[in-house]
């Protein structure tokens, strides 16, 4: 963190803000590796976008990457493909929906590291320009206010029930969106019942029971999930403490005061 | 008389600076210097030399990730089934991961001393007469100041 010193009224007045706090989210930007949002969008196009606070354009691609994943059976053939199954992969796939994947991916990958790319500079001009934000938002149904948070516990939590990590850092449409999303894949996966098979050994059974095409979307969203909650703790954290230095320095360094000796 | 304490960024430091004008000290007589951690030169990529927390944990869920995926497509075919070896991906993962960050910052920064107890973060000094000091100090203390003290100002 920059050492503060006492700003003169902001010039640009929010012309490059660092957030926006609502009362189901604080949406902010702050500085983060390219590589590593393009990654995400990788593992699950639409992932990078909401990790990055887009969440209209995140959520529209995850609905679109869902639909065309699951009709064209694209997770299946990648577990085929991988296991050297290559008849049955090209089996799997349907040619009606496979192709429409590549559109998806490429450009869920180039967008995100883009926008990454970009907001980075914001950022960095953002804090530069210092522009205030009021820490604390009430509406009718929800109050969210700016805190610190132990990045631990929300990871703990999201292990646990991915969606309440990000519901304890109060990033509300994520963590509906994530706890819908894990209700929904471990339901059609039959992922639940292979744990209850798994720890009672019966293996032939663990592996029969499940649908390999829905199970493969688990470790997306788990590794997304417990990477965004992390990084949103770590910086909200961050923004508490620049939110409160700016105001100390705004309200408690008048000239007036008589330093000793 | 000044009583000068410090805090960690909290709630704790507002409720006690509002406790304090609320008994009658002014606000020209409080002054808070919020203390910056460190200097930082304004980097647009590279998240990963800064060590700021978020850096460890990249590697240590993208590798997871990666091995989770794997562990779930080759539990197909092996005995223990996608979950278990799904587990175990994840687990050897994040460990690799974790190793592959923590080694070049462990060669790099051994003077760099790990601060586990809380930080001071701001500085507050409040002037108030001679009489008031206990109360003030009272008040700071109920409020988590991490450190208090006292200045006899010379004339």
């Amino acid at each position: 963190m920059v050492s503060i010193q006492n700003t003169t009224q902001s010039i640009r007045n929010q012309r490059r803000p660092k957030g926006y706090i609502s009362s189901i989210a604080t949406n902010f930007i702050h500085k983060r590796n390219p590589w590593v949002t393009a990654w995400w969008s990788c593992t699950f196009p639409g992932f990078g976008h909401i990790s990055l606070g887009s969440y209209a354009k995140g959520f529209l691609l995850i609905t679109w990457e869902l639909i065309i994943n699951v009709h064209a059976k694209i997770n299946l053939a990648i577990i085929y493909s991988f296991t050297g199954r290559f008849e049955l992969a090209k089996h799997a796939l349907d040619k009606r929906w496979a192709l429409l994947y590549a559109g998806v991916f490429v450009y869920a990958v180039f967008d995100s590291y883009r926008s990454t790319v970009d907001l980075n500079k914001f950022s960095i001009l953002a804090d530069r320009e210092h522009s205030p934000i009021i820490p604390m938002k009430i509406s009718t149904l929800e109050i969210n206010y700016f805190d610190k948070r132990n990045p631990w516990v929300a990871e703990a939590w999201s292990i646990l029930m991915p969606g309440a990590g990000h519901l304890y850092t109060h990033r509300l449409p994520t963590g509906f969106v994530v706890l819908v999303w894990y209700i929904m894949i471990s339901y059609f996966s039959h992922s639940l019942e292979c744990v209850h098979y798994s720890a009672l050994g019966a293996f032939k059974q663990a592996i029969a029971v499940t649908d390999p095409q829905w199970m493969l979307f688990l470790p997306s969203l788990f590794g997304f999930v417990m990477y965004d909650v992390y990084v949103n703790t770590v910086e909200y954290n961050k923004l508490f403490e620049i939110e409160q230095a700016k105001f100390l320095v705004d309200n408690y360094q008048d000239p007036v005061f008589e330093m000793p000796l | 008389m000044y009583v000068l304490a410090s805090f960690e960024y909290s709630e704790y430091l507002e409720l006690a600076i509002s406790e304090l004008e609320l008994k009658g000290i002014k606000r020209e007589r409080i002054l808070a210097v919020p203390l910056g951690k460190k200097t930082e030169k304004a980097k647009i990529f590279d998240t990963i030399s800064q060590s700021d927390g978020i850096s460890l944990i990249d590697s240590a869920l993208i590798l997871g990730t990666v091995f989770m995926v794997l562990g779930v497509i080759y539990g197909y075919v092996l005995k223990w089934g996608p979950i278990i070896w799904g587990l175990i991906g994840l687990i050897a993962g994040a460990v690799l991961g974790f190793i592959i960050d923590i080694i070049p910052k462990k060669k790099g920064q051994n003077n760099k001393k790990k601060v586990k107890n809380k930080t001071t973060e701001v500085v507050i000094l409040v002037h108030c007469d001679t009489n008031q000091v206990d109360e003030v100090e009272n008040t700071l203390m109920s409020n988590f100041a991490l450190g208090i003290g006292r200045l006899d100002k010379r004339e």
